[in-house]
């Protein structure tokens, strides 16, 4: 398969600032790629890299095959872009505002751009300045999806959709994949990301520790266990078991619950020795595996003075 | 693109402010103009230096060179000029909303010489309100020594001074992305260039007026001598400078996020 997006070492300072270190990265066309990270991770930064909105300090990115600096203009023609802090301004409407959008892509039919208002519920006879946070993100959304772009870059989509509108989203996102498109959003909320992508990048200070599909992610991660005997049980039995951590039996000794990372099966075939009158697993959300990825990594990009003192 | 989409927003976006500037700028043109009668007996009690140097006489050209086009008028213009070229680059960036247009198909060059063409068209929009102005009022206040023509080429001066401050906002804004730099820098050379215009003369260093955009926009006095194409030249080419290094430096930098 196509790679959409390729980066390569792709390294970008501000300063003595770390924006972004040595991160390499390929995505593949028609994947739903979810690049998540806490704020200040360097996913913005990564995004804006894409557009030659700013230019990386080492290393190369290409999009559709294409550089960002040299071919800029044919680049932005196929891609749509959604901005994190998607801003848009003036006194003329919704319609007329995505009109303007629109002829600086050479024109997009005005049915298309109605179809997609009318979608999100968006109504384009308001005037911009007007417009609630919801519907501002509603005019990116149409913006970055009009011209039906072979690469969709969006940079947390859905902040500031509520629900319903943000299961629409979704749809869109899943249907842009389903037709061959790529899409790459980045979010800091695993479960935006969960529901359709393919696969996941975390990225922390700059780089990334995690890259594999949501399955996959999935298979590794922790889940809460709850089990009861019917008489008392010893703790050993339980203490040496691969994956197994915080393991907690009450004084009775015989409610247990623990938490198992990776396959049960050394768990599950302990617990036949014993007479099991209940059991409750709970698989934990893709968020913890999230979040266990940051545990003691602070949220904004260190830099070099503040990890010496 | 369409050819001039962002030339056409940029103006239809400002087109309040810019008529209203041009209607204000006019008004104010046209009443300073209408008082000639009453101050031409004034411009006798001058005292002589200060007369030279603010190059007033009792004619109505000269009377026109020191207060309608000498200070007040033109000063309206460059506001105008300042303002738009501040907010074509670098308030854009401040907002945010340069990274949404930054994310179509067209290059940082052409968003940069739209924006400027915009302020262009904007600058002899005001210059031609301000000529029907004055004209308006040239017979009822007796300014008939001057002729059309000769109000007209004051007028394209005038134009061209607004250009050539909104081409220095325009350039310092998109090679630094920041307003309040834009507006000092601005400021800082409005300033020194009036002062060396007016004041080259009586500190015996007549060389200073040419480093000012004043001296090319009335040193060579249009509302007698008519268009002063050498003059309107250099405007020309210093605006067309002062865009191009904030363009080479624009090309190179990250947009502010």
């Amino acid at each position: 398969m196509e790679n959409v997006i390729e980066l390569r070492e792709l390294t970008k300072t501000y300063g003595t600032r770390r924006g972004l270190t040595g991160l390499t990265l390929d995505v593949v066309q028609g994947e739903v790629f979810g690049f998540l990270g806490p704020n200040g991770a360097g996913k913005s930064t990564t995004i804006r890299l894409l557009l030659d909105l700013i230019r990386p300090t080492a290393g190369r990115a290409t999009v559709l095959g294409l550089d960002p600096r040299g071919d800029g203009v044919q680049l932005r023609r196929r891609v749509g872009y959604l901005a994190g802090d998607f801003v848009c301004d003036g006194r003329q409407n919704v319609r007329a505002y995505l009109r303007f959008l629109a002829e600086l892509r050479g024109g997009v039919p005005q049915a298309r751009i109605d179809a997609l208002a009318d979608r999100l519920g968006l109504d384009q006879s308001t005037k911009i300045k007007k417009l609630s946070k919801g519907n501002r993100q509603k005019v990116g959304l149409v913006q970055a999806f009009m011209h039906t772009p072979e690469l969709l870059v969006l940079d947390e989509p859905s902040s500031g959709l509520d629900p319903l509108v943000q299961q629409t989203f979704l749809d869109m996102v899943a249907e842009a994949a389903a037709g061959g498109r790529t899409v790459f959003m980045s979010s800091h909320i695993m479960s935006e990301v969960e529901a359709v992508a393919d696969r996941v990048g975390i990225i922390r200070d700059g780089s990334l520790v995690a890259l594999d599909t949501v399955a996959n992610l999935r298979t590794g991660a922790i889940c809460d266990v709850e089990v009861t005997f019917e008489a008392s049980v010893p703790v050993s039995a339980f203490e040496a078991l691969p994956g197994v951590g915080r393991l907690h039996l009450d004084e009775t000794g015989t409610r247990l619950t623990c938490q198992i990372s990776g396959p049960p099966d050394a768990f599950i075939k302990t617990l036949a020795h014993f007479s099991v009158t209940g059991l409750r697993a709970t698989e934990s959300a893709l968020d913890e595996v999230f979040h266990a990825y940051y545990d003691g990594a602070e949220a904004a990009p260190r830099t070099d003075s503040t990890t010496l003192a | 693109m369409s050819a001039a989409a962002i030339l056409t927003k940029t103006l239809s976006d400002s087109r309040r402010g810019l008529i209203g500037w041009a209607v204000g700028t006019a008004l104010v043109g046209m009443v300073y103009a209408s008082t000639y009668p009453s101050q031409r007996e004034n411009v006798d009690s001058i005292p002589e230096a200060l007369r030279q140097s603010l190059n007033v006489d009792g004619t109505a050209a000269g009377y026109l060179q020191a207060s309608v086009f000498g200070i007040i008028v033109p000063l309206l213009a460059m506001i105008y000029g300042v303002t738009m070229g501040a907010r074509a680059i670098a308030g854009d960036e401040e907002s945010g909303q340069l990274d949404l247009l930054l994310a179509h198909p067209i290059t940082r060059t052409q968003l940069v010489l739209q924006r400027f063409g915009a302020l262009v068209a904007g600058a002899f929009g005001i210059s031609a309100l301000v000529w029907l102005a004055v004209l308006a009022v040239r017979g009822s206040a007796e300014l008939t020594s001057v002729s059309p023509l000769q109000f007209l080429a004051q007028c394209f001066s005038l134009a061209l001074l607004a250009i050539t401050f909104g081409a220095l906002a325009v350039g310092v804004g998109a090679a630094v992305g920041r307003r309040a730099v834009v507006l000092v820098v601005v400021a800082v050379v409005g300033v020194l260039s009036y002062t060396a215009s007016t004041f080259a003369t009586q500190i015996g260093a007549d060389w200073i007026a040419h480093l000012s955009p004043f001296h090319y926009y009335i040193g060579g006095e249009p509302l007698r001598n008519g268009f002063q194409w050498g003059d309107a030249a250099v405007l020309v080419i210093a605006s067309a400078i002062f865009v191009a290094a904030g363009l080479a430096r624009f090309n190179r930098r990250d947009i502010n996020s």
